[in-house]
C-alpha cells in the first residue's frame, strides 16, 4: 500500500504536466475552437530555453541568439524567461497561424496545428545546437528548481517537489476556471465561442481575448514543464512534444469544457501510469505487457471517454464546418498511365545506388500517402495513425517470414491483413466522433501501437526484426545483391505493386466506394437517409487505408531487410500527412507529390546530397504544411481571395458577370476551388467559365446546350491559361480544366444518359 | 421508376409513436397510416413536432411505439436500413452531397456499397448508371442538370434533387419534409402535379408542408398536428372546416 502511495505521488510530476497542458487545451478550445496539437512542443522550447540559460546564459531565438548573462542565469529569471518564450510562441502561433484559420475546415486547422508541432520540434533540434549554445547540447540538463526535500508518510517516501507540482497544477487550473467563469472577459471569451459577431457588437475583440488565452496558456504550459522536467527526466528533442497526447486524452475526459475535470484526470493519469510502472516490476505481471503500458493508457482513456461520455452524432448537420478541398474523380486513361509507369521504370533503370533507392522509397511513400488521400481526403476521417498501420504490417512481415516461413506474395498480403484488422479497430472511435477529436484518438492509438508493439522487447528483439528476402518461384527478388544496395528486380517489384494498387484505388474512387465515401464526407445524416451505411463505410475506409499502408510498410521492410521502430514513428506519420496535404489531399497526384517529397524520398536525397540540407527536412516539411494550410489552403485562402477580389476591377468583361447575385457567388466559389499556383490569367479564365456555367441553372432548358458549349470553350481557355502559367490543372466544377470533360457537356444529355460514368 | 407496390395497400403504419426531448413530449402517441397510391398531408404550426415525427420514423431520433412498412417492423433498423427497405425521406434544407454531381447524388442511393461494392469497383466492369436514376431525374425535370454540382443549382432545383434522390430505388413510402418551401407558385403547382404522378405509380406519400394551397390541393387525406399530437384528421375539406384546426393553424395561416 505504501508503495502504491509512493508511486502515485511520484506520478504527480507527469500528472501535473498533463493537467496543465490539458487545461490549456480546453481553454484554447473554448476561446478559439482549435485543438492545439502543438501545446507540448511549445513547452519543449521552454524547457530547452531554460536549460540553455541555466547552463551559460544563452537566449536562443528562432534566428540568432545572444548571451543574456555572463555565465549561468539565475534560477528564477531563467524559469520566467523560459516560460515567457512559450508565451511568445503561443501568441505568434495565434496571430500567424490559427487566427487566419478560424473559419477554415477542421482538416486545415488540424494540419496547421500539427505543422506548428513539427515546426517547433524541428526548431528546437536545429537551434539548440553546439554552435548556438557554445557547448555540447547533450550536456544540457534541466536543473532542479523545486526543493528536493522528502518526508515519510504511512511508510512511503514522498518528494515535496511532486506535491508542489500538483499544487501548482491545481492552482493554474483553478485560475483558468475562475477566469473563464467569473471575470467579464472570461465570460466574453466563452460567449465568443458561441457567437463571435455578437461579441464584436458588444465591443469586445474576440481576437484579443483569444490572444490573451493563447499567451496565458503558453506561459503556464512552459512553466509547469520547466518545473517538472527535472523530475520527469532529461532533455530530449521530442519527448515533451508527445505529452500533448495524454493531455488531449484528459481534455476529452473533460469533454473539452471542464477545466476542473481535466486537471483531476491529468493528475490521476500521471499517478496511474506510475502505479502501473510499479506493477510491471512484479513477477505476476505478464512479460509481454512490461513495456509501453503507460503509453497505451491514453488511447484506452480516449476510447472510454468518447464512448462512455461522448455524445453521439449531433442531430443537426454540424454547422460552420468549412469547405473541404474539392474532389475531382480520377479518370483512368490507359495511355497517360502507361506513359507515367514507363517513365518511372526508365528512371529506375537509369539510376543506381542511393538515387534508385530514394525513387523506390518515393514509390512506397506514394502508396502510403494514397492511403491518407483515401481516408482523409475522400472519406474525411482525419487519421494520424497511418505509419502505425504501416509499421504493424512490417513487424507482422518479420514474424511471418522468419518465424512462420510464409513465402513471398502471401507474406506481404497477410502482413497487410494484420494492419487491416488493426485499422478497423482504430477506426471504431470514428463511429462516434469526427474531425479533430478523431485525430486525437488516432494519434493516441499510434503512440500506443508504437510503445506497445514496436518498442516492446518481448515482441520486437533489440537486435531488430529481421525480414527474409522475397523470392518468387525460386527467383530472388532481394533488395541487395553483392554491393548493389538496390536491385532492379526489387525496384520493379515495388513499382508493379504500387502501380497496381494505385489503379485499384483510382477505380475505387471512380466507383460506388468513392461515391459512398464522398457522400459520407459531405453529409453523414443525408448519407444514411440515402441508404448508405455510414458506420460500415467508415470502417471500410479504415480497412482499405490500413491495407494500403500495410503493403507500404511491408515493402519498407523488404527494402531494408529488417525493421526498426524508427521507420514508423508518429513523427514520420505526421510528416507523411503534412506532405500529402501539401501535395493535395484529395488527389492521387497529390499522393505522388507526397511520395517524392516524403521521408527518404527523392526530395530528401536531393536536400541531403546536393544541398546538404537534410537536417532541415522536418523544418521544410513543417513550413510547407503551414504555408499550405494558412496561405494556400486547398479550399481557397487569402491569396486566392485576394486575387478574386481584385480581378473584376482589372477585367472589364467580368464586371457584368459580377453584377448578378448568382453569378457573383459562383464566381467566388470557382476561384476558391481553383488551382493554387495558377496565375491571374488562369483565375480570370476560370471565373469566366464559371459565370457562363451558371446560365443553365438560372435559365430555361432550351439554353442548356448553348451555354454548356460556351462553358466548355471558356473552360478550355481556363485550362490553356492554367497550363501556360504552369499551375496544376485541377480546377473544379464547371470550370473543370479538363476541357474534354466540359466539352462533353455540350452534346445532348440524352446521348450520354445511357452511360453516365 | 420506383418499385410498384399494389395500390390501396397499407404501406406505412405507425402506432403510438412518442418522442421525448428531456421533459418535453415532442411527439405524443402519433398513430397514422399511409396507403399505396395515396398522398397524405401532415400539417401543423411551427413546432408542432412534424419534423420530429419524420426524424423518428426514419430512425434519426429515438422513439417509443412501432413503425411498420408493408407489415414489417422497422423499429430495430437504423436509418439506412429503413431507406433500403423503402421508407425514404427528404430534408428541409436539401442536404445534398456537395462533392457529387446531381446524377451521382441519386446513384449513391441505389448502388450497393460495402466490401462487395469495393471488390466490384476494383475487379468488376464499370457499372452503367441505373435507368431508375434517369427516370427519377426526368420525373422532377432535372435530367439536363445531371452532371452539375448541387451548388450550381437554385434552391428549388436542389430540393427537387432531394426528392429525386428519395424516390430512386425500392422506395415505397416517400416522406417529404417541406419540399415546397423555397419554390415559387409556378414551381409549386408543377411540383403538385409531379406528386400526383408519383402516387399514381403506387407510391405512398406523406407530405409535410406549410404551403396550404399545395397540401389541400393534392392530398387525399390530411393529419393535423399541434403540440406533438394529432388533433384532427380527414379529407382536406373536412380538415379545413374543423374549428380546432382553424384555431390552431389555418386561421393564422390564412391571414398571413
Amino acid at each position: 500500500m505504501s508503495d502504491i502511495l509512493q508511486f502515485a505521488v511520484l506520478g504527480f510530476s507527469t500528472g501535473a504536466v498533463y493537467a496543465v497542458l490539458g487545461s490549456s487545451l480546453v481553454s484554447i478550445y473554448v476561446a478559439t475552437g482549435i485543438i492545439n496539437f502543438a501545446q507540448g512542443s511549445l513547452a519543449l522550447w521552454g524547457v530547452w530555453q531554460t536549460a540553455a540559460l541555466q547552463a551559460n546564459g544563452t537566449l536562443v531565438l528562432p534566428i540568432g541568439s545572444f548571451k543574456l548573462t555572463d555565465g549561468p542565469t539565475d534560477t528564477v529569471p531563467a524559469l520566467l524567461i523560459g516560460a515567457a518564450s512559450c508565451l511568445v510562441w503561443a501568441v505568434l502561433a495565434h496571430f500567424l497561424v490559427f487566427r487566419p484559420l478560424r473559419r477554415a475546415p477542421v482538416l486545415g486547422q488540424v494540419v496547421a496545428s500539427v505543422g506548428m508541432m513539427l515546426l517547433l520540434q524541428a526548431l528546437v533540434t536545429l537551434r539548440f545546437d553546439a554552435d548556438t549554445l557554445g557547448l555540447d547540447p547533450t550536456v544540457l540538463i534541466p536543473m532542479p528548481i523545486l526543493p528536493s526535500d522528502t518526508f515519510t508518510l504511512a511508510g512511503a517516501t514522498i518528494a515535496v517537489s511532486n506535491l508542489i507540482l500538483a499544487g501548482i497544477a491545481i492552482a493554474i487550473a483553478a485560475g483558468m476556471w475562475a477566469y473563464l467563469r467569473f471575470t467579464k472577459m472570461g465570460t466574453a471569451t466563452r460567449a465568443g465561442a458561441e457567437d463571435e459577431r455578437a461579441l464584436r457588437l458588444l465591443g469586445y475583440s474576440p481576437d484579443r481575448l483569444a490572444a490573451l488565452v493563447w499567451g496565458a496558456t503558453g506561459f503556464v504550459s512552459g512553466l509547469i514543464v520547466v518545473l517538472a522536467a527535472p523530475a520527469i527526466g532529461g532533455l530530449d528533442p521530442t519527448s515533451y512534444m508527445f505529452y500533448v497526447v495524454p493531455a488531449l486524452s484528459v481534455a476529452l475526459v473533460g469533454r473539452l469544457t471542464s477545466v476542473g475535470t481535466v486537471c483531476a484526470a491529468g493528475l490521476a493519469l500521471g499517478a496511474l501510469q506510475q502505479i502501473l510502472l510499479f506493477g510491471t516490476t512484479k513477477d505476476w505481471w505478464p512479460s509481454w505487457a512490461q513495456a509501453g503500458v503507460g503509453d497505451a493508457i491514453p488511447f484506452v482513456i480516449v476510447v472510454v471517454a468518447l464512448f462512455a461520455l461522448g455524445r453521439s452524432i449531433p442531430e443537426r448537420g454540424s454547422a460552420g464546418v468549412g469547405r473541404l478541398p474539392r474532389v475531382s474523380v480520377p479518370r483512368l486513361r490507359p495511355l497517360p498511365v502507361a506513359g507515367a509507369v514507363a517513365v518511372a521504370g526508365l528512371v529506375i533503370a537509369l539510376t543506381s545506388g542511393t538515387w534508385r533507392f530514394s525513387l523506390v522509397m518515393s514509390a512506397i511513400f506514394t502508396l502510403i500517402a494514397v492511403s491518407v488521400v483515401l481516408l482523409t481526403g475522400y472519406l474525411g476521417q482525419i487519421s494520424l495513425a497511418t505509419m502505425a498501420f504501416a509499421g504493424a504490417a512490417g513487424f507482422a512481415l518479420s514474424k511471418l517470414t522468419t518465424n512462420a516461413g510464409v513465402p513471398f506474395p502471401f507474406s506481404l498480403f497477410l502482413a497487410a491483413v494484420v494492419s487491416t484488422l488493426l485499422g478497423v479497430i482504430v477506426g471504431v472511435p470514428a463511429l462516434r466522433i469526427r474531425g479533430a477529436q478523431l485525430a486525437v484518438a488516432t494519434v493516441a492509438a499510434a503512440l500506443a501501437i508504437e510503445a506497445f508493439v514496436f518498442n516492446n522487447p518481448s515482441l520486437t528483439p533489440y537486435s531488430g526484426a529481421l525480414i527474409k528476402d522475397p523470392s518468387l518461384f525460386g527467383y530472388s527478388l532481394a533488395v541487395r545483391e553483392g554491393t548493389n544496395i538496390i536491385t532492379l528486380r526489387f525496384s520493379y517489384l515495388v513499382l508493379a505493386v504500387v502501380v497496381l494498387l494505385l489503379i485499384a484505388v483510382a477505380r475505387l474512387f471512380g466507383g460506388a466506394t468513392g461515391r459512398a465515401f464522398l457522400a459520407v464526407r459531405s453529409n453523414e445524416r443525408a448519407a444514411s437517409s440515402a441508404g448508405v451505411d455510414v458506420a460500415a463505410t467508415k470502417l471500410l475506409g479504415f480497412a482499405i487505408a490500413s491495407f494500403l499502408a500495410g503493403i507500404g510498410g511491408g515493402l519498407i521492410g523488404y527494402s531494408s531487410g529488417q525493421l526498426s521502430a524508427a521507420s514508423f514513428t508518429v513523427l514520420v506519420g505526421l510528416t507523411v500527412l503534412a506532405m500529402t496535404y501539401v501535395g493535395g489531399i484529395t488527389t492521387i497526384t497529390g499522393a505522388v507529390i507526397a511520395g517524392l517529397a516524403g521521408p527518404l524520398g527523392v526530395l530528401y536525397l536531393f536536400l541531403n546530397q546536393s544541398l546538404d540540407l537534410s537536417k532541415y527536412y522536418t523544418l521544410i516539411a513543417a513550413l510547407g504544411m503551414l504555408l499550405r494550410a494558412v496561405v494556400f489552403p486547398p479550399d481557397g485562402g487569402p491569396v486566392q481571395e485576394w486575387l478574386a477580389a481584385r480581378l473584376p476591377r482589372r477585367t472589364p468583361a467580368l464586371a457584368t458577370g459580377a453584377g448578378s447575385v448568382t453569378a457573383g457567388s459562383v464566381t467566388a466559389g470557382s476561384v476558391t476551388a481553383g488551382s493554387v499556383t495558377a496565375g491571374t490569367a488562369a483565375t480570370s479564365a476560370g471565373t469566366a467559365a464559371a459565370s457562363t456555367a451558371t446560365a443553365p441553372s438560372a435559365g430555361t432548358t432550351d439554353g442548356v446546350a448553348a451555354s454548356a458549349a460556351s462553358a466548355a470553350s471558356a473552360a478550355s481557355a481556363a485550362s490553356a491559361a492554367s497550363a501556360a502559367s504552369g499551375g496544376p490543372a485541377d480546377s473544379e466544377s464547371s470550370a473543370d480544366s479538363d476541357s474534354v470533360t466540359a466539352a462533353d457537356a455540350a452534346p445532348s444529355i440524352a446521348a450520354r444518359s445511357a452511360d453516365a460514368r | 421508376m420506383p418499385a410498384e407496390p399494389d395500390s390501396k395497400q397499407r404501406l406505412l403504419a405507425t402506432a403510438g409513436v412518442s418522442v421525448h426531448y428531456g421533459g418535453v413530449r415532442a411527439n405524443d402517441e402519433i398513430t397514422l397510416a399511409v396507403d399505396g397510391g395515396e398522398i397524405v398531408g401532415l400539417i401543423g404550426p411551427n413546432g408542432a413536432g412534424k419534423t420530429t415525427f419524420v426524424d423518428a420514423i426514419t430512425g434519426f431520433t429515438r422513439y417509443t411505439g412501432t413503425v411498420e412498412l408493408g407489415g414489417t417492423s422497422l423499429d430495430d433498423a437504423g436509418p439506412h436500413r429503413r431507406r433500403r427497405a423503402g421508407l425514404a425521406r427528404t430534408w428541409q434544407a436539401g442536404e445534398l452531397f456537395g462533392d457529387l454531381t446531381v446524377a451521382e447524388n441519386l446513384i449513391v442511393a441505389v448502388e450497393g456499397g460495402g466490401v462487395r461494392g469495393a471488390l466490384t469497383d476494383v475487379f468488376g466492369r464499370r457499372r452503367r448508371t441505373d435507368q431508375a436514376v434517369w427516370n427519377a431525374l426526368e420525373l422532377v425535370g432535372l435530367a439536363e442538370l445531371a452532371e452539375h454540382r448541387p451548388d450550381q443549382l437554385t434552391l428549388g432545383q436542389q430540393k427537387l434533387v432531394g426528392v429525386a434522390r428519395a424516390i430512386v430505388g425500392a422506395t415505397q413510402v416517400l416522406l417529404l419534409d417541406e419540399p415546397a418551401a423555397g419554390l415559387d407558385t409556378e414551381e409549386s403547382v408543377a411540383f403538385g402535379g409531379e406528386l400526383r404522378r408519383l402516387a399514381a405509380s403506387g407510391l405512398g406519400v406523406l407530405l409535410i408542408d406549410h404551403d396550404m394551397t399545395l397540401v389541400l390541393d393534392v392530398c387525399d387525406r390530411v393529419y393535423v398536428m399541434d403540440f406533438g399530437r394529432i388533433i384532427a384528421t380527414g379529407t382536406p375539406a373536412e380538415v379545413s372546416a374543423d374549428e380546432r384546426v382553424v384555431a390552431a393553424y389555418l386561421g393564422s395561416a390564412v391571414t398571413t
